[in-house]
């Protein structure tokens, strides 16, 4: 235990009067990255659980690898597809002409390569970015950074379109960290998800890179409409002529951000969430019967000149970020309701929101990223009136 | 004399800003902010109308009866905005474009009426003058820094000069579309807020509570 | 204090006792209102009044600042008055697209006429989004120096993503080919349908044809993501990340270009009537 030893050796420097007590946070940041915390409870009355917050965040993180592998190997897929209409160039192709592999769509293993060459580079500055200001700002605080940094900066480079310039990710991730999370408090204090805050900053700042057909998939030239803006314009009827079907739509092999195309994926890792109960599956069913039914009520009603109005409810599921945020977002335990009933409310708002808005806003397709932020401001007002009510009951009760 | 006409001009520039200390005149701060040279005649409309309705509030204020109080304040402050909402429209006719209806709705500034009703009602008319200035000079501050960060980050210009060249203009600069949309100025406020507060710290308010440490039993 | 009051309730001069008197009595609430309002309408109505023929002018020259510029012809700092004396407005009738002489061209209302129910037909057919469309407009022939037909400006608007975008087209002399677009009015999306004011995207509708056999065939004009089967003559490409302006404006160029817009009146430009 070489390294071991070598962090007690040079612990002492780090802990209270040593000579790097500043930069404890760092310290203890890189040794509990390795090993087990120190600080355990010990002593009555507190219950003991193996579940802290390290594993929490750990176990999201491994729900997360059905979509990081596929969206490698989509990324690349959708690459080396519209390579072989368009040619290959950039410093991407010549690494991959250097090692032999080639750009057959037909070869995963050739799509998987290609596709990591799109996800590292944003992974890398996402976590360098993003990580500074962790550590600036829980050395600035004297406390430990937090793992729940590992989640957001997974989850925040998943939603982001594989063309998504460096530069723009690294903004994206800052303002999501700062103004989404530190700013309030730090982990556990904030009341919006710090991922999606850098996502919509970068959505709002940067539309022309983060909407359209063309950024999808970083090939010059190529246009492929999503799913999404196509039955926004079209109506759902059209998507086979778009050469979208629904199984394409549920396997993931679509345009879209790099992570949140598959819904079979996101699924894997909602099995896997719920089973560990680190998501809790109030929030899932209550997002889901609010945009089943949501949208069968706008089916129902039919409208002659907005054809997304004819969308099915199981279109609405595998299209866009739906999926995604279903799993990973609206389950996030800090930014959601707190309180049991809460969370059914908050998860349904979600549901009727992401149907609201893709289907009747005119400006924004998706609607998925847009609907969370919007349950999470509202999550605290609902478990307000949960609790009230609650009060009420029982003041009546023993009136 | 309590306070010194200089501290009446000074004060409000950072110790006691009207937008980042007492949090008013919000609404026009996000909405005129998107570029300098707008920013700027909104601050000069507003020091100007919060200058003189403090100034005439003050002659009158010995006359003023008190049940109409609010009203009385509001014609003279409305009276001016007009004023000079003509004036703009006579004189600068594409800057009162841009700005419609919001040179209008200094009337509702909070600002205006928060010094008539707390300073000029009190204080003779030069010292109320004075205090309208050094407010609408405060408000203007905060305006103009805010601006300079939409427009310079926003659409790569300073007063409709280039200075950052733009995509879309054959430039390298990648303008910001969130700072041209008026949410952005919350942000930008906002930060303001965080840095004044970090230089003056005696302007953070106290915390409604306190975690109190508890002996073990 | 009795012995103060007594002095001031005793006072000679009226309009010293006025202001001696306590703010609060009724009579003295009332005259305060009614002289403030007296005061604040007549400074309010000499100000309106002095300047209003300034702000006519201003809004005027506004006006006439951008059909100078659809021409082309606008330069920093020219005299837009004296400039805008080569243009000769008319009044036309778009059913017809003849000239009429019920109204003075130089007081007609273009946005009023369209909201008057004797002067506009509401639309059924709204490709446009503009709700009634006026019968009456008011355009802008531009002469060259032998006094023949160099350019027409027409008036379009129409509804984008969030608001109703108004502006001018110039048409060259052949009634076919587009000289300029501009709008003047607008409030799309900074950064996006607000690109519609870029002048890099505003040049492309330079030398466009409205129609195909030099005016004789279909209405071919449209602004895409891809050029139409009629070839690049016709196309104008569309703002990246502006779906939905774009299309407004493709449909709004459509709409006043056709039969029920200024078509009969460029039949009459390509022949030469005018």
């Amino acid at each position: 235990m070489g390294l071991r030893s070598f962090f007690d050796r040079i612990e002492p420097q780090f802990t209270k009067g040593g000579k790097y007590e500043k930069y404890f946070p760092v310290y203890e940041m890189v040794e509990s990255f390795l090993y087990t915390p120190k600080t355990v409870t010990t002593a009555a009355p507190h219950a003991r659980s193996y579940i802290d917050m390290k594993r929490i965040m750990t176990y999201v993180v491994l729900a997360t690898v059905p979509c990081v592998l596929f969206a490698l190997y989509n990324t690349g897929l959708q690459t080396n597809l519209a390579i072989a209409e368009f040619g290959a160039s950039g410093w991407r192709a010549g690494i991959i002409e250097a090692l032999g592999i080639g750009f057959n769509p037909a070869n995963p293993i050739a799509n998987m390569l290609h596709g990591l060459l799109y996800f590292l580079p944003i992974y890398i500055v996402t976590l360098l970015a993003g990580g500074a200001w962790e550590v600036l700002f829980a050395t600035m605080r004297r406390h430990e950074v937090n793992e729940g940094f590992l989640v957001t900066s997974m989850l925040y480079t998943l939603i982001l379109p594989a063309s998504t310039p460096l530069w723009q990710v690294a903004l994206g991730i800052s303002f999501g960290v700062v103004i989404g999370k530190e700013v309030f408090g730090g982990t556990g204090k904030n009341f919006l998800n710090p991922a999606l805050v850098g996502r919509a900053f970068l959505y709002f700042a940067y539309p022309a890179y983060m909407s359209g057909d063309t950024i999808w998939t970083p090939v010059d030239g190529f246009s492929g409409a999503t799913a999404l803006a196509v039955t926004a314009s079209e109506g759902p009827a059209a998507l086979p002529g778009y050469g979208i079907t629904w199984m394409d739509s549920f396997v993931g092999t679509i345009q879209g951000s790099m992570g949140e195309t598959s819904t079979i994926a996101c699924l894997l890792g909602l099995a896997f969430l719920l089973a560990t109960r680190i998501a809790n599956y109030r929030m899932v069913v209550g997002c889901l019967v609010g945009m089943i039914a949501f949208s069968s009520l706008l089916n129902w009603i039919g409208s002659d000149s907005n054809p997304a109005f004819a969308t099915p409810w199981y279109w609405h599921l595998v299209m866009g970020g739906y999926a995604f945020g279903l799993v990973f977002m609206v389950t996030e335990p800090v930014s959601g309701s707190h309180t049991n009933l809460g969370r059914y409310i908050y998860g349904a708002l979600i549901g009727f929101m992401v149907v609201m808005i893709r289907v009747v806003n005119p400006a924004f397709p998706e609607g998925m990223m847009l609907a969370i932020l919007f349950g999470n401001v509202f999550a605290p007002l609902i478990d307000y009136f949960v609790v009230q009510a609650n009060i009420r009951r029982r003041a009546r009760r023993n009136a | 004399m309590a306070q010194t006409y200089r501290s009446m001009l000074i004060d409000p520039m950072v110790d006691n800003n009207p937008i980042t200390l007492q949090v008013l005149g919000i609404c026009s701060a996000l909405a005129v902010t998107s570029s300098l040279k707008v920013a700027l005649v909104m601050a000069i409309a507003v020091t100007l109308v919060t200058a003189f309705s403090s100034m005439f509030i003050s002659v009158l204020r010995s006359q003023i009866p008190s049940s109409i109080r609010i009203i009385v304040q509001m014609i003279i402050i409305a009276s001016l905005v007009i004023v000079v909402d003509q004036v703009l429209k006579a004189y600068a006719y594409e800057i009162s474009k841009t700005l419609s209806v919001f040179v209008g709705l200094i009337i509702t500034n909070c600002i205006v009426m928060g010094r008539a009703e707390a300073f000029a009602m009190k204080n003779p008319p030069f010292a109320s003058f004075v205090d309208g200035v050094g407010n609408g000079l405060g408000y203007g501050l905060i305006l103009m820094l805010v601006g300079f960060f939409r427009e310079l980050f926003g659409s790569g210009s300073l007063f409709g000069v280039t200075i950052l060249p733009t995509v879309n203009n054959g430039g390298w600069y990648v303008p910001n579309g969130l700072l041209l949309l008026p949410p952005s100025a919350f942000f930008v406020i906002g930060l303001l807020i965080w840095a004044f507060r970090t230089w003056k710290p005696e302007q953070v308010e106290e915390r409604e509570y306190s975690i109190q440490a508890v002996e073990a039993h | 204090m009795p012995d103060q009051d007594t002095q001031i309730n005793t006072s000679k001069n009226p309009i010293r006792r006025f202001l001696d008197a306590s703010p609060d009595g009724t009579a003295k609430t009332v005259t305060v209102a009614l002289g403030l309002c007296l005061v604040a309408s007549m400074v309010v109505s000499a100000a309106a009044v002095a300047l209003r023929p300034l702000q006519e002018r201003n809004a005027a020259l506004d006006k006439q600042v951008n059909i100078i510029q659809v021409a082309g012809l606008y330069e920093q700092g020219i005299d837009v008055a004296k400039s805008f004396e080569a243009f000769e407005p008319h009044v036309l009738e778009l059913s017809t697209g003849e000239f009429t002489d019920q109204f003075d061209p130089y007081k007609f209302d273009d946005r009023a006429a369209a909201d008057d129910l004797t002067l506009s037909i509401p639309l059924q057919d709204d490709p446009a989004s503009i709700g009634r469309q006026a019968k009456y407009v008011t355009v802008y022939l531009l002469r060259d120096a032998d006094g023949a037909l160099d350019k027409v400006i027409l008036p379009v608007y129409g509804y984008g993503l969030w608001s109703t975008l108004y502006g001018f087209i110039a048409i060259e002399e052949d009634g076919n080919t587009i000289y300029g677009l501009q709008f003047y009015d607008q409030a799309e999306t900074p950064g996006l349908g607000a690109e519609v004011d870029n002048p890099r995207w505003k040049a492309l509708w330079r030398d466009k044809k409205l129609r195909t056999e030099d005016g004789a065939g279909e209405l071919a004009i449209t602004v895409a993501k891809s050029p139409p089967p009629e070839g690049r003559d016709y196309y104008v490409d569309a703002l990246s990340g502006a779906t939905l302006t774009s299309r407004g404006v493709d449909n709004l160029v459509r709409f006043w270009m056709s039969e029920r817009g200024f078509e009969p009146f460029l039949k009459r430009v390509r022949a030469g009537d005018i």
